[in-house]
């Protein structure tokens, strides 16, 4: 919902480009470069301030980053946190779900993980007015569909 | 080497003819004639009853360097559907796109399709993922799409033309080099900006100028630690300090911050610039070690250490936290010091950490940008 002066001062957007870039190491390289570049986005600008930004991340976590791109070459952009399938192998220490999931378990993880997982994804712009439950039940979804059993504990 | 890549391409096309009946159109331009400039007398593996249209065909074959900056990449332009472009733009991401650009194209309005531009590594197999990506999102048939090797010196040159003049503070302009400054009577500090950080239009340039004008009175020894275009370095010999000298890990920034004080007509009589190791611990405990490694790398002096007046660190909130110890140890007693490079929120961890070290601390902030600065101790520790 915008309010009336946010749509009459609305910039024409130009463009939306979607990255992703590690934590800490943006640089004015492909595929960042290239990207933004095309735009006449200022590059540096956009390095800092991401870099800047995912400080508290570990550093080289693979970050997606949406950016808004306006016809006067300014820019806009949210970062999102790393997709919860990223979270959920690192956690498990696997390279790739299971390849028949559902029938065949990769790995199994505890609710501790689970949990941890929520928490982090709970800062997401998008995340933040979901309860921690309802958090944690999306992510042992997507696990389920990777192959990963959830146990309450892991012995 | 380069052409093991096409190669490959041919390969799927022609193993793919035989199941075209879903995949009406499967467009690859810039094969074919590639191909015929390559061996002419070959015959053509695609059959002629496949148009294609030669309007992204590109000529020159990129050599391939080593560096990462100037790495070859794909880019690839697929036309879709408009009412899925997001849906299939994220599905690419999560199959092996480095990137995808959407256009918002206001007079497209009448057609159903919009064009995605996607970047791919270069050794990423572009079709395969595009079908994988394809059928994730539901689509019955493979989008058109074309691929062509970025010429990576054309993003380099577009970001470099957007820079214009800027007015930090009265009296004091940053002007890219192939501009004339609009005051000819200011200080003007004139820039090649390249790929290094450092134009003049960032809030935390503006903060560490606006703090270094009011921090050189004259004849100061400063140090630029982490110079990117040695903007910092060179602005504080403009102000009146005797010598700057710019440290930074990233042998770009050092040249960068050469070439950018030729420019200004600064020598290394006032001026030096140093490459040092992107480790954490001390340079003069590790220099013997590294040295083979770098191959500029010079060594700073232990008698550098608590020689200088003025120090000021722009770069970010991690190796500020972890370099505190080595960036304070260069500063004589009661030096200023100045950090930034860090957001508004991340304000109390820096001071938490340099507390101890530094006497007088004060924050000033531009936007969600601040800038800290105190004095350094004046008791040893």
């Amino acid at each position: 919902m915008s309010t009336l002066k946010e749509i009459l001062t609305r910039r024409p957007v130009a463009a939306t480009i979607r990255l992703t870039v590690p934590a800490g190491g943006a640089r004015p390289a492909p595929p960042v470069g290239p990207a933004l570049g095309q735009y006449r986005l200022n590059l540096m600008a956009f390095c800092k301030d991401f870099n800047a930004r995912t400080q508290k991340y570990k550093p080289d976590t693979p970050m997606s980053v949406t950016i808004t791109a306006f016809k006067d070459n300014t820019f806009e952009f949210t970062v999102k946190s790393p997709s919860v399938t990223w979270y959920l192998k690192k956690a498990a220490g696997i390279e790739s779900g299971s390849s028949r999931p559902g029938h065949l378990v990769a790995t199994t993880l505890s609710v501790r993980h689970i949990y941890e997982i929520a928490k982090i994804k709970q800062s997401d712009p998008y995340c933040q007015y979901m309860s921690l439950e309802s958090i944690c039940k999306s992510i042992i979804g997507t696990a389920s569909t990777m192959g990963i059993k959830v146990v309450k504990d892991l012995d | 080497m380069a052409l093991r890549h096409f190669f490959k391409h041919l390969t799927i096309l022609t193993s793919s003819y035989g199941f075209c009946t879903l995949s009406s159109r499967f467009i690859h331009p810039s094969l074919t004639t590639l191909f015929n400039n390559i061996n002419p007398k070959a015959q053509p593996l695609i059959p002629a009853k496949f148009s294609l249209p030669l309007s992204h065909c590109y000529t020159s074959l990129s050599h391939p360097s080593t560096s990462t900056l100037l790495s070859p990449y794909l880019s690839v332009r697929i036309r879709c559907p408009k009412d899925i472009a997001d849906v299939f733009s994220e599905a690419l991401m999560c199959f092996g796109a480095s990137s995808t650009t959407v256009d918002e194209d206001d007079n497209c309005d009448t057609s159903n399709e919009i064009c995605i531009e996607s970047i791919f590594p270069e050794s990423e197999d572009v079709d395969v993922c595009i079908s994988l990506a394809a059928d994730s999102v539901g689509l019955k048939m493979i989008p058109s799409y074309e691929v062509k090797t970025g010429e990576h010196y054309d993003w380099i040159k577009k970001t470099q033309e957007s820079f214009d003049p800027v007015e930090v503070t009265e009296g004091l302009w940053i002007v890219p080099v192939w501009k004339t400054p609009p005051d000819v009577k200011a200080t003007n500090i004139i820039l090649n900006p390249g790929l290094a950080f450092g134009t003049g239009e960032h809030p935390t340039t503006r903060l560490c100028l606006l703090l270094l004008q009011r921090l050189i009175i004259g004849g100061e020894r400063f140090l630029d630690y982490g110079t990117g275009s040695g903007i910092l370095a060179i602005a504080a010999l403009k102000f009146g300090a005797s010598f700057s000298v710019g440290i930074d890990i990233d042998p770009l920034a050092i040249t960068s911050a050469r070439h950018n004080a030729a420019l200004n007509d600064i020598g290394p009589e006032n001026f030096q610039l140093r490459l040092v190791s992107s480790n954490t611990s001390s340079p003069s405990a590790d220099e013997h070690k590294d040295i083979q490694e770098q191959t500029s790398f010079e060594a700073v002096a232990e008698s550098e250490h608590e020689t200088y007046d003025v120090i000021v660190a722009n770069i970010l909130l991690n190796p500020l936290l972890e370099l505190a110890d080595d960036i304070v140890s260069y500063a004589r007693p009661g030096a200023a010091i100045g950090l930034s490079g860090i957001l508004s929120e991340q304000v109390p961890c820096i001071i938490d950490r340099y507390s101890p070290l530094l006497d007088n601390i004060s924050v000033s902030e531009i936007d969600d940008w601040a800038c800290l600065s105190g004095k350094k101790k004046l008791s040893g520790n």
